[in-house]
């Protein structure tokens, strides 16, 4: 079994640890040891003796051995701990890990539920195998010091009993696991159904819907049948290792008294046999084939794969943080050479201005200033892409080819459902592609180079794809922290103050910082509107090196004017490009090109091309807004009535 | 027919049965409790029994080792030992059996009644809390009639210990009985120490479920900024805390435990020394000495005694938890069958109170047969109950609602279920398949049914590019808010009826998509009536009639261009001074305030996070 050998790996790996437990375990086990030879000695020797002092003091010794004995059952569970909270802590930063990079939500009850039945259990395992292992040790050293015959009668049935024991754990075991695995079943089938009340009333399936979970609870009362009646072996592996010593011990009295077994030696062996053995036998018994299944199951959710390498599965995922940063490390400290009245100026409030021919000198470290100029291709080339969701899907997008030069300007527009999302996560390489490729700035997203190179090269050549580009994802990502914390949380470094402020007025963060508290308050997302996430979400990927970003309906929560201050800003960062799955007409309006999703084909074009060749187009605008047409520049732009700041991109 | 008073006496019927969950639950497996008692006071009997036997057995043995009453003794303890594993397993099958037969039991009814009171349950008690209740609850009170019925030989075992000390010499039982209460008393003062630690233990480790529950709901910004070690490490911060009082929890456990493993020894050793010097003065024998000893193990079997005492407790605060379930009471349904209509739906005076504080109140409104009414309000109004109301998902204190005639009340469960269909706002996906939480409702339906119905809720063609199509498990579909309302819808469809009620239904939809649902469901159905609840200009405008609700109360009923006139009714709409005429029937020209949706386009909606509030 897998877990046992895990289970001896780990020991290895804490030998000091396990030595440590196995010499208060010793210490703990003298208490077994005497407690039988000082009460044979007490009886020989005192009490049978006529002696009852002698035989007093041989009481007062096995008294001593219990208090020394639980001070050795404490100092066990200061052992036990040094064992059983480096794996929780192992299992802990596992789930973790694989929660963040999954995107799990099961790993949150991995983290409070099965890690606690996990840590449970294995303590569990350790201190019963132990305790059995010293205890018995114990008892037999005891025997055989009163007599070396007696180990010869209660040995046999003892090693008999351990024997079927270890042949009835796997049976049992399977039947503990079937009963769990049933007790999931039930537990994810009612947690599916709960929410669903209202849907299973109002269709009526109350009928069908308590069928299957009928079934499933039947499923698991047989299971539980099972694991009863097999539990019956456990009774005769006990009967045969723990009572079978005494009625033997019993049977051969006359036997063993006549070859020199005095009075005193039988009762303490009588005394070993019942009050050390059988207990730990019975322990073992019972504690070994619960536990033992119980973590091999839950092992097996917490770390579906066998190997627990840090290693994530997507190779795209695997790009830490780069390792020495040197390159960066000036830009990142120096001030930033943009004051923040400048950055102001970069997005016309009204965004009706001309937009600024030069960009005021932008004060993000760009890859072009990281030293690494990435020459090769345009900012985003999409060539022959196809990709469905499995086997059995259609695809969604279909030998796509798009070319998105540096410092462009696309809006991605469809119906919902229609692959959007899929493209941005195509081109973000959280989807591997079916067939085709994504470059961005000449990096491939996919495939061996963005995946499988060692860190230490990282340094030496140029940035990769992952840097290149930031994703803005329709739910925002806030966490519990410091405002600057999370705006910085794409860099490799702290940000200076100055930088955030500059971000996030050109963002439109500033009122909600302001609010806050400036960029060292701290920030609760679960205070924040999903408007107000959303802006710190934006300004956090303004703020990341990436030159291309990707906004998936990142200012859906936002109002229009909202909008289009955070779009500007991401259009007027240098070199920046910039491609939004459009939530709003205004925002592909915005937009010198437009892509228009239908289904698997896609077309390509600025506004009035569209409106010509796709009807598609026609109609989403159509349906936007019948005013579009009619009289495509109202008076006033963003209008918050209408929705969409009607004027034409530049 | 029920009437309103009767809904209130059926609420108050299963609060009666409260304690007798679990003597029902007892009685179900009556004979195995009864057998099971019997076992386990056998197994005590021999249990007392035996020491007596071990000490005659060596008396004889030590005086004449090879006489025929030592040897029969001798066989008899082996009788004694033999019966006491065959009724330990007899025990260990029955008592496992038992817990399993009851939990099984109690696990069905009780799933049965929830799915029989319906969404009531959930919104009292919350989805996570009622899956524990059913599942951890369930099987905790499940073990309450077997510990019952182990319980006297539990009773009896620590109890007749003393008293068969006190049988071999009553100053035994007495060095017994003065040290018990030291035992009692270091007991107590463990069980006190242990919590503290374990609370900054549970604090750590929220703390990091909260960080790992942002960064899952983050996880493709992560996953995109390829930050997921920074991200994890920021999480694991409190994780040595969490390491230091998990120790900690250790350290106190083995405290404890030591304490624990100290006093029935000792105990022990002070009966044997009294014993050992009542040997030296012939006043026991060796073999009354072993017997002793035994008895003292046994009566510090009391540990024993109070841990099933405790688990009862256990058992039975479970058993409240679960018979909570049951005050929450089963819908009642009539037996009436649907006449022939075109699902003409009145309310009559419908009141709905929550709290005590009316959420409906005197609603009198009327959809004809065949018609379409939509109901607009800001949130809160009452909109999601007065659909709920009028598909009889919840019923009304006050007043009346009928379908084509009849009350719904009065109708059988499959007439007004088959008569009525839902679409939501949020469905939860039920079932095994896409195609299978499509043809919730209907019996055995047909691959084309379930097909027809995704056309018509515009969702066949991204179902067809999941993984497996028609066939992806509902847990494996990497769905969006607006996809998943459209499974809802074609879900609505599919189930067809006289009446459909759709809650805020199109909410999540790009204006394209619901344009073309909007077309299905508009188009005049002579058989058919619609309610529509809605958040948009746009599909008001298309029903025959708007209904605007206002703190509870109809403020006003009538064609969605009358309305429309009137500025506080556009302002529902966060069309503030848009002149009418720019927003004619047919057209969202309307459109959104900050959060509303209302011109969106390929907004897939908000999957996870709170939408347009």
């Amino acid at each position: 079994m897998t877990v046992y050998r895990r289970g001896l790996r780990l020991l290895r790996a804490h030998r000091r640890a396990v030595a440590a437990l196995a010499a208060w375990s010793v210490v703990e086990a003298g208490q077994a040891f005497l407690m039988g030879y000082a009460l044979a000695r007490a009886l020989d020797a005192g009490f049978l003796a006529g002696r009852a002092r002698t035989g007093l003091g041989w009481l007062g010794a096995g008294a001593l051995a219990v208090v020394v004995g639980a001070y050795g059952t404490r100092r066990v569970y200061g052992g036990v701990a040094a064992l059983v909270e480096p794996v929780r802590d192992q299992l802990v930063r596992h789930v973790v890990a694989r929660g963040v990079r999954e995107g799990d939500g099961g790993a949150l009850s991995g983290l409070t539920q099965q890690v606690e039945i996990a840590r449970d259990t294995f303590a569990g395992l350790v201190m019963v195998s132990r305790s059995f292992l010293f205890t018995a040790a114990g008892a037999l050293i005891g025997l055989c010091s009163l007599d070396p015959l007696l180990l010869l009668v209660v040995a046999p049935p003892l090693a008999a009993g351990l024997a079927l024991f270890v042949l009835t754990l796997p049976p049992l075991a399977r039947r503990q696991e079937a009963f769990l695995v049933a007790d999931e079943e039930i537990a994810d089938h009612l947690g599916r159904i709960c929410p669903g009340l209202r849907d299973i009333m109002a269709a009526g399936a109350e009928a069908r819907v308590t069928t299957g979970a009928g079934v499933r609870i039947a499923v698991e009362l047989r299971a539980a049948r099972s694991l009863a009646r097999w539990g019956v072996l456990r009774v005769v592996c006990l009967a045969v290792g723990g009572q079978l010593p005494l009625v033997l011990l019993l049977a051969t009295a006359p036997w063993l008294l006549a070859h020199g077994v005095t009075p005193g030696a039988l009762v303490g062996a009588l005394a070993y046999v019942t009050q050390s053995l059988l207990p730990a036998l019975q322990n073992l018994v019972h504690g070994l084939g619960t536990s033992g299944s119980r973590l091999a199951v839950v092992l097996r959710r917490l770390t579906p794969d066998p190997p627990p390498t840090a290693s994530g599965r997507d190779g795209a995922l695997r790009t830490a943080v780069p390792p020495t940063d040197s390159t960066r490390a000036p830009q990142t400290t120096a001030p930033p050479n943009g004051s923040t009245g400048a950055r102001g100026t970069a997005v016309p409030p009204t965004g009706d201005g001309p937009r600024p021919s030069a960009p005021l000198s932008h004060p993000l470290g760009t890859p072009a200033s990281s030293g690494h100029a990435p020459d090769a291709g345009p900012a985003l080339s999409v060539t022959a892409l196809t990709f469905a969701y499995g086997p059995g899907g259609v695809p969604v997008i279909e030998n796509l080819h798009l070319r998105v030069p540096r410092g462009a300007h696309l809006a991605v527009v469809g119906p919902s459902g229609i692959g959007k999302s899929t493209l941005m996560g195509l081109v973000a390489g959280l989807l591997e592609p079916t067939s085709g490729t994504i470059q961005v700035n000449g990096q491939p997203v996919h495939g061996r180079a963005a995946r499988e190179e060692p860190a230490w090269i990282q340094p030496l050549r140029g940035p990769t794809a992952c840097e290149q580009r930031v994703l803005i994802p329709q739910e925002a990502y806030v966490f519990t922290g410091t405002l600057a914390e999370n705006l910085g949380q794409l860099r490799p470094g702290p940000v200076p103050e100055a930088e955030l402020r500059a971000a996030a007025e050109a963002v439109g963060l500033d009122g909600l910082m302001e609010r806050l508290g400036g960029p060292a308050a701290a920030v609760d997302p679960r205070t924040l509107s999903a408007g107000e996430r959303q802006l710190i979400a934006l300004t956090r990927a303004y703020l990341s090196y990436a030159p291309l970003a990707l906004l998936d309906e990142a200012t859906c929560h936002l109002d229009p004017e909202a909008e289009e201050r955070a779009e500007r800003a991401f259009a007027a960062r240098p070199g920046g490009t910039v491609v939004v799955v459009a939530h709003r007409i205004s925002s592909a309006r915005r937009a010198a090109r437009v892509l228009v999703m239908d289904g698997r084909r896609a077309v390509l074009g600025d506004h009035e091309e569209l409106v010509e060749r796709s009807p598609l187009y026609r109609d989403l605008t159509g349906s936007w807004s019948h005013a579009l047409t009619a009289s495509p520049r109202p008076a006033r732009s963003g209008s918050r009535r209408c929705g969409y700041g009607p004027r034409s991109c530049a | 027919m029920t009437t309103p008073a009767d809904t209130r006496t059926a609420a108050d019927i299963p609060a009666a049965p409260r304690a007798p969950l679990l003597r029902a639950a007892a009685r179900h497996s009556g004979c195995r409790c009864a057998a099971l008692c019997l076992a386990s006071t056998s197994a005590t009997a021999a249990n007392l029994i035996l020491p007596f036997a071990l000490g005659r057995a060596l008396d004889l043995l030590l005086t004449d080792p090879e006489g025929a009453r030592a040897t029969r003794w001798v066989l008899v303890c082996t009788a004694l030992v033999l019966l006491l594993a065959m009724l330990d397993a007899g025990e260990t099958v029955l008592g496992a059996t038992t817990n399993a037969r009851v939990t099984a039991w109690l696990r069905r009814r009780l799933v049965g009644h929830v799915l029989s009171a319906g969404p009531r349950t959930v919104s009292r008690f919350g989805a996570g809390d009622l899956v524990a209740r059913l599942v951890g609850n369930a099987a905790q009170a499940g073990t309450a009639p077997a510990t019952a019925a182990a319980l006297l030989a539990a009773l009896a075992a620590p109890a007749g210990a003393i008293v068969a000390l006190w049988l071999v010499d009553p100053r035994l039982a007495a060095v017994f009985l003065g040290g018990a209460p030291v035992l009692t008393l270091l007991l107590r003062a463990l069980a006190r120490d242990s919590s503290r630690c374990a609370a900054r233990y549970q604090e750590a480790q929220g703390r990091i479920a909260g960080g790992l529950a942002e960064a899952i709901g983050g996880f493709r910004t992560i996953a995109a900024g390829g930050t997921a070690d920074r991200e994890a490490a920021r999480i694991l911060r409190p994780l040595p805390e969490l390491s230091r009082e998990g120790r900690l929890m250790w350290r106190v456990q083995g405290r404890a435990a030591a304490r624990a493993v100290t006093v029935a020894p000792l105990l022990q050793i002070g009966v044997l020394a009294v014993a050992g010097v009542l040997l030296v003065h012939h006043q026991l024998s060796v073999g009354d000495l072993l017997a002793a000893s035994r008895y003292t193990v046994l009566a510090t079997g009391v540990g024993v005694l109070v841990g099933q005492l405790s688990g009862l407790v256990r058992a039975r605060a479970a058993a409240r938890r679960l018979a909570e379930l049951l005050t929450e009471p089963a819908t009642p349904y009539g037996t009436l069958h649907m006449p022939p209509g075109q699902g003409r739906l009145e309310l009559r005076g419908v009141t709905v109170r929550r709290g005590g504080r009316p959420v409906l109140d005197g609603i009198d409104l009327t959809v004809p047969g065949g018609g379409t009414l939509a109901v607009v309000g800001r949130s809160g109004s009452g909109k999601s109950l007065l659909a709920a109301v009028a598909g009889r998902l919840a019923d009304p204190d006050d007043g009346e609602v009928r379908l084509d005639g009849v009350p719904l009340s009065a109708l059988s469960r499959d007439a007004l279920r088959g008569a009525v269909g839902h679409a939501f706002e949020r469905p939860a996906l039920l079932g095994e398949t896409i195609a299978d939480t499509i043809a919730l409702g209907v019996r055995a339906a047909s691959v084309d049914r379930v097909r027809d119905a995704a056309r018509t809720a515009r969702a066949d063609a991204f179902v067809r590019r999941l993984p497996e199509g028609y066939a992806t498990r509902c847990t494996d579909a990497p769905l969006s808010g607006g996809e998943v309302q459209r499974l809802g819808l074609a879900r609505a469809f599919a189930h067809g009826g006289r009446l459909l009620i759709l809650d805020d239904a199109l909410s999540s939809l790009d204006t394209v998509t619901e344009h073309h649902i909007a077309e299905a469901l508009f188009r005049p159905s002579p058989g058919s009536s619609r309610l529509i609840i809605a958040h948009r200009a746009s599909t008001a405008a298309r029903a025959d009639r708007v209904a605007w609700l206002e703190g509870g109360r109809l403020r006003a009923l009538g064609p969605h261009a009358e309305l429309w006139r009137g500025a506080e009714y556009r302002a529902l709409f966060g069309a503030g001074g848009a002149a009418p005429e720019q927003c004619p029937k047919g057209s969202p020209g309307a459109a959104g305030t900050e959060g509303d949706e209302s011109d969106a386009f390929g907004a897939a909606g908000p999957a996870s996070e709170g939408g347009p509030s």
